[in-house]
Parts: C-alpha cells; sequence; structure tokens
C-alpha cells in the first residue's frame, strides 16, 4: 500500500467536490475546507527547473517566460546538456592547416567546422575547449543539424529568427500601444469620474506600464511617446506557389520529417524537415501560492527560492482536521448483512477535539453564518457608489462566478450512529518518545484503541440490501468536531474562539462479496 | 489507508543498532563504503554498489526488493570516474528501481522500476512515477513529478501532482512502513 494510491477516505470540500485530505486546504478564516477548484491559484514565482535559478516576473517577462541559459530537445523535448570537445588551436600562420579534433565521450564522429583561430601569438599549440548541445535521451546534437560549436558553455547559442519576425514584433509594439492609450483614456476618465485613487494597481498588467501610470498619479507628464506605429493590414493573395516539382519524382523519407509534437515545440516556424529543428529555450516553471476565494486570505504561499521545500502559509487541511483513515473492515462486505469497520482518527491540532460521528447534517449549519460575512465583506471593496455603476474596481476579481454545487450522497449503507461524542486529546510530539501507559479510564464501547492523539473507532454499518455483486460499498457521515481558531477577523478579541464544524466524510469500503447462502 | 504490517523473519533480517533492517539476501559491495544513517530498511534483493564509490543515505530510507543502488560516474577525456551518491532522509525507492543518481534529496519517492540515469539530480519532495526512465543528468526539481510518458508536472502549490504537504506525507509514510515492517512473531509454544 503507497501513499500515491488513491486514497480510500474522501472529504467533501466547500464546493461539493469529494477529494482526499491531501488535495485539501483549511482557511483558517472562513472557516471551511477548500479543494485546487474553489481556490485562486496565483503566479509566486518564476524559476527555471533545471538550472534551478529564480527569475523575477519582469525579467520573466521579458526573456518570454524563457530560461536564457537552458534548451530542450527540439527532437524529444528533454533538456540539452552542453558536452565539451578539445580543439587544437592552430597559430595565426598556419591557419589554413587542417585541424582534427579529438573528442571526449559519446560523440557522433562528425567533422566540426573549422575553428577560428586565436589571435595571441604563441608558439606552442595549444587547445582550447569547444562546446556543443547534446540529448542524453535521443542523442541528438547540435552538430546533426549544423549549427557551429561554441566558445562558452552557457547562454552564447543565438536564437533562430524566423521570417517574419520583423512583422511579428512590429504587430506587438502596435498593439502594446493600443493597450497603452486605452489604458490611459481609461485612467483620464477615472480621474474625472472618482477623485479617490485606487491604492493597488492592477496586478493583470498587460504590459509593463505601472512605471508610467505612476509618474501620471504624482503628477509628472508621461514619457510615452503619443506617436502610433502605423501597420500594414496584411493583405489575402490568390496566387499560390505551385508544389516544388521533386515532390512527384522524389520517395519521400519519412524519417526526415518532424512529428506534430516536434513541430508544436517550435511554433514560430513549424519545420517539416528534421535538418531545421533548433535548440528550443526552456520554458520557465512556476510556484503557485493559492488564496481562498471568499476573504482573500492565502492558503499556500511557498518561499521564493526555488530549492526550498518550505511554505510561508501552509493550511494544509491535514493540519486541521481530524484525519479519518480506514483501518479495515471486520468482516468481508456482504449485502444486506451487518458489519463493522475501523477507523483510525487523528487529531493535528494543539487543541483537545471532540467529535461527534453524525448520519445528518447538524442542525445549526455554519455554511450560513460563512454566507453572511462573505457579504460583509464584499462591501468595503467597493465603497465609491461611483465606481460600482461604473463597474471599475482594481480590486481581484473573480472571473468565475461559483456555483453552489450540493455534495453528491454517494453512500450506500446504513450507518449505526455512534452513541455518544468523544474527546480526541491534542497532538504533543513529545508522547512519541514517552513509555506507552495505557490509562484506566472509561471509554465509551465503540472505541477501540487510543493512544495520544490517535483513536480507533469501531463503526457499525449495514450495506444496502439491492447492492449488486462488486459494487463498492460507501459510508457516507458528518463528523462534527470543535476546532479552536487562534486567528479572528474581529480584532478586539484577542482569545482563540471555539467553533463546531462539520465535514461530510465518505469512505469506500471495498467491492461486495457474494451473499452467504 | 492504514499500511498493513509487513513481517520478515528473524533469521532473514540484520538489524543494527541503529535501527537498521537489513535482508540477509542482498548484495552489498564495499559494505564499509556504505553508510546507512539509522532506520534503513533494506529489503530482500537490493543491490548497493558500495565498491564504487561512496553511498551514504539518511534516515528512514526504504531500500526496496530488487533495487540497485548505484554511485554515477562520468566519463573523461582519461576514462571514468565514479562520485559518491548521497540520498536523503525519507527517501522510498520502489522495487526493482535501478538507481544511478548524483544526488536524491530528502522525502522522495521513487515508484516501482523506474531507472533513473547516471548523475541525475533529485531535488527534495519531488516524485519519479512507476516505471519512469530518466535519462543521464536530468534535473526533477522540488514537488515535480517525472511521469512514466518522460514529462515532467506539478511544481510547489499546484495541488493536482504532487500533494503540497509532500514532505509530511513522506514523513508519516516512511516511518509507518518501519513501524509496520515488524519481525513475525514466534510461534507460540
Amino acid at each position: 500500500m503507497s501513499f500515491m494510491q488513491p486514497s480510500p477516505v474522501k472529504y467533501a470540500c466547500s464546493c461539493g467536490i469529494l477529494n482526499p485530505i491531501n488535495k485539501l486546504f483549511f482557511c483558517r478564516h472562513c472557516p471551511k475546507l477548500h479543494c485546487g477548484f474553489c481556490v485562486t491559484h496565483e503566479i509566486e514565482s518564476h524559476f527555471c527547473s533545471n538550472c534551478l535559478e529564480n527569475i523575477p516576473s519582469t525579467e520573466a517577462k521579458h526573456k518570454k517566460n524563457c530560461c536564457a541559459n537552458c534548451f530542450d530537445c527540439p527532437c524529444c523535448q528533454h533538456t540539452l546538456s552542453a558536452r565539451a570537445s578539445t580543439v587544437p588551436v592552430v597559430r595565426k600562420s598556419e591557419e589554413s592547416k587542417d585541424v582534427k579534433e579529438p573528442k571526449d565521450g559519446d560523440s557522433t564522429g562528425e567533422a566540426t567546422p573549422p575553428v577560428p583561430a586565436s589571435s595571441k601569438p604563441s608558439a606552442v599549440p595549444t587547445t582550447k575547449k569547444m562546446y556543443y548541445l547534446s540529448c542524453l535521451s535521443c542523442r541528438w546534437t547540435t552538430r546533426d543539424v549544423g549549427i557551429p560549436d561554441q566558445g562558452v558553455a552557457t547562454g552564447t547559442w543565438p536564437d533562430n529568427e524566423c521570417l517574419y519576425q520583423a512583422r511579428f514584433n512590429a504587430l506587438v509594439e502596435y498593439f502594446q500601444a493600443v493597450v497603452l492609450q486605452e489604458k490611459q483614456e481609461k485612467l483620464e476618465f477615472m480621474r474625472r469620474k472618482a477623485p479617490k485613487q485606487h491604492k493597488f494597481p492592477s496586478l493583470t498588467d498587460r504590459t509593463g506600464l505601472t512605471v508610467s501610470l505612476i509618474r501620471r498619479q504624482i503628477g509628472w507628464n508621461d514619457k510615452v511617446p503619443k506617436a502610433k506605429a502605423v501597420i500594414t493590414p496584411a493583405e489575402s493573395t490568390s496566387e499560390v506557389e505551385g508544389l516544388p516539382a521533386n515532390i512527384f519524382t522524389e520517395q519521400p523519407n519519412l524519417r526526415n520529417v518532424t512529428t506534430i509534437a516536434q513541430r508544436h515545440s517550435q511554433p514560430a516556424d513549424q519545420p517539416t524537415a528534421v535538418g531545421s529543428l533548433y535548440p528550443q529555450r526552456r520554458s520557465l516553471w512556476i510556484k503557485r501560492s493559492l488564496r481562498c476565494r471568499q476573504c482573500e486570505h492565502n492558503l499556500i504561499k511557498p518561499e521564493y527560492h526555488p530549492t526550498s521545500i518550505k511554505y510561508r502559509i501552509q493550511l494544509f487541511a491535514s493540519y486541521h482536521v481530524p484525519e479519518v483513515v480506514m483501518v479495515r473492515c471486520e468482516q468481508p462486505l456482504v449485502p444486506g448483512k451487518s458489519n463493522a469497520i475501523l477507523l483510525k482518527l487523528t487529531n493535528p491540532t494543539m487543541y483537545d477535539m471532540t467529535i461527534r460521528l453524525l448520519t445528518a447534517a447538524p442542525p445549526e449549519d455554519a455554511q450560513v453564518s460563512a454566507e453572511t460575512t462573505r457579504v460583509v465583506k464584499e462591501e468595503p471593496i467597493s465603497s465609491s457608489p461611483l465606481l460600482k455603476t461604473v463597474g471599475i474596481t482594481l480590486s481581484r476579481q473573480n472571473s468565475t462566478r461559483e456555483v453552489k454545487r450540493e455534495v453528491i450522497d454517494a453512500s450506500n449503507a446504513e450507518i449505526v450512529p455512534l452513541e455518544s461524542e468523544f474527546v480526541l486529546s491534542q497532538r504533543d510530539d513529545s508522547k512519541e518518545f514517552d513509555e506507552y501507559v495505557q490509562l484506566p479510564t472509561e471509554e465509551p464501547k465503540f472505541i477501540v484503541w487510543r493512544k495520544g492523539n490517535k483513536v480507533l473507532v469501531r463503526l457499525q454499518f449495514t450495506p444496502a440490501e439491492e447492492l449488486a455483486f462488486g459494487t463498492d460499498v460507501v459510508l457516507g457521515f458528518f463528523m462534527q468536531y470543535t476546532y479552536v481558531n487562534t486567528v479572528t477577523n474581529a480584532s478586539e478579541k484577542k482569545e482563540p474562539t471555539t467553533h463546531a464544524l462539520h465535514s461530510r466524510v465518505f469512505i469506500t469500503a471495498g467491492a461486495t462479496e457474494q451473499k452467504a447462502t | 489507508m492504514e499500511i498493513a504490517d509487513t513481517y520478515y523473519s528473524k533469521d532473514e533480517y540484520v538489524e543494527t543498532a541503529s535501527g537498521n533492517k537489513v535482508s540477509r539476501h542482498t548484495v552489498l559491495c564495499g559494505s564499509q563504503n556504505i553508510v546507512l544513517n539509522g532506520k534503513v530498511i533494506v529489503q530482500s534483493g537490493a543491490i548497493i554498489r558500495g565498491d564504487l564509490a561512496n553511498v551514504r543515505t539518511g534516515r528512514y530510507c526504504v531500500i526496496g526488493k530488487d533495487s540497485v543502488i548505484r554511485p554515477p560516474y562520468k566519463q573523461f577525456s582519461k576514462g571514468i570516474a565514479f562520485f559518491p551518491m548521497h540520498i536523503g532522509d525519507h527517501v522510498f525507492v520502489g522495487e526493482g528501481a535501478v538507481v544511478s543518481a548524483a544526488t536524491i534529496g530528502s522525502c522522495v519517492y521513487i515508484g516501482k522500476n523506474a531507472i533513473i540515469g547516471r548523475r541525475c539530480v533529485l531535488k527534495d519532495c519531488c516524485v519519479i512515477e512507476d516505471g519512469a526512465v530518466l535519462p543521464p543528468e536530468t534535473t526533477v526539481s522540488s514537488y515535480m513529478r517525472y511521469t512514466a510518458r518522460g514529462t515532467i508536472e506539478g511544481g510547489q502549490g499546484n495541488p493536482y501532482f504532487v500533494p503540497a504537504a509532500m514532505q509530511d506525507e513522506m514523513i508519516n509514510y516512511t516511518k509507518s512502513f518501519y513501524e509496520h515492517f515488524v519481525r513475525t512473531p514466534a510461534p507460540a509454544s
């Protein structure tokens, strides 16, 4: 059994999707469970996953989200690595002399292009290191397509410019100017309509114009030239070049034709021949931070550094919600026959928890109160009525409206609810090293075993009578637990507050077996 | 799901003072060059090539059945050289995996029958899927998942590929694996 396998225990997220606990997050401010689907994903930092270099977002934008040093193989999209080969350098007077180079490593056995002679007039023949890129996955090298070797291991490889690069740049320039103008007009409009400026500039800045924005805000004149770039619109032509003559006469060699994936990885020119493949700059990766959509607090915020595995904010559900682990069923699952399941519950928090397992939702609905706080929260964002009517806010807006999804009740077994609630004591890491002593306490009947913050509970259930052979038995129940919240939205209250929260838990106990006759 | 107990016979496994459990049915070449830092399980059929270079593992590692741990080499113009191999804490190496990485960080999961080429770098908290083949000199950075198809996916904060709490998951998993790896109880006489 490995943790990589799908977990049989699933929790219902506040958005209605079932998830294992390791994919859930817990917002302490709401307080609710959230999954990756119902949070806002934001880019925390850019980095190259090969050289592990952190690249600031402005620089990443400037470099078109590609790493400056690392290249991908155009053939198999794996990373290319630089190989060194030593080349004897000939003196200036003997420039015409043939150069033969001994190579190390796995060489392709091809001749390198002639090496430029070094300018220093040394009498002894020296050697020089020349580098080429090689893919260790498919054995493609830059020598295969005739790219000359470089004197520096990284960075100096030229970009392959496609034919219409100039046209593309002109278009980009033009549309940037258009966006800029639109932005200025909007700004002008806002200034006339609303006297109050917003504190934060927009986070979805398409053009990197924040500097100019700030310049305008403090009243300096904008240096951006008003003159519009002129572009010539594309023209359609009815004359299409005919196919080359050799396409009818020559046998096609499919080994020299690129695959779809290879063409897509080189989107600018999309070569059809293997000979025009070119090393592609490796695209950057991101670290994400997740944010609660209701209260806009961070759920996850990783450290900037690419090699760091730490988080600055980590509100994993497994740190706040009691974890239910399925141990085993006591008997084979037979439809209509009473059975019992052993569940291990763990309290991850530093406070004692009182837990009840219920078959119906608790009467006091926590979701209603969360809904009201949300309404209150929305008020101060758009304080100015003018802004509200105009419909422009610089605050973050959800592009998708949340659809309230009902949790699908997939349970097909009757559960005998536990007769009483029980207390799960706090987590204490030092207890791990202590001698284990069973205290003679009065325990309810359903508690099989208890140690520290863990408890083993026996839950009786009966799979439904009409279940066919081989169907999964799903147990569904509500787990109500007390949660001590140390953060509160109200600033005047400092002491932690206790909430009675509940989450729906579904357990796939296993497939039914043949009814014993 | 709770990990089921795995039983081993007293005759098969050697338990050291630091809690390492090493099967007798393993090939540990150059055992003076192998350092297991405590509570490491080396299951039967595993091969650790300490004769090539030093191999050092952290605490709570699991070296699965029939896996091969082999220090990486690099080819130079004057022959080849082997480099020492470092494995961090809480690393799980699945059954039949062949590992020739230069460094493996902490909390790394390597699936069954995965092949890690020479001089690969596996950073902390990454996952190598079952049956994945890593070409030599590949870097898999933290919270990335190397798939059997040969692609890399995930990233820190992305909840869909590698769990965000990968560190805790691996610590729990390797610790409970060690706790559930128990000696077969003596038959009642």
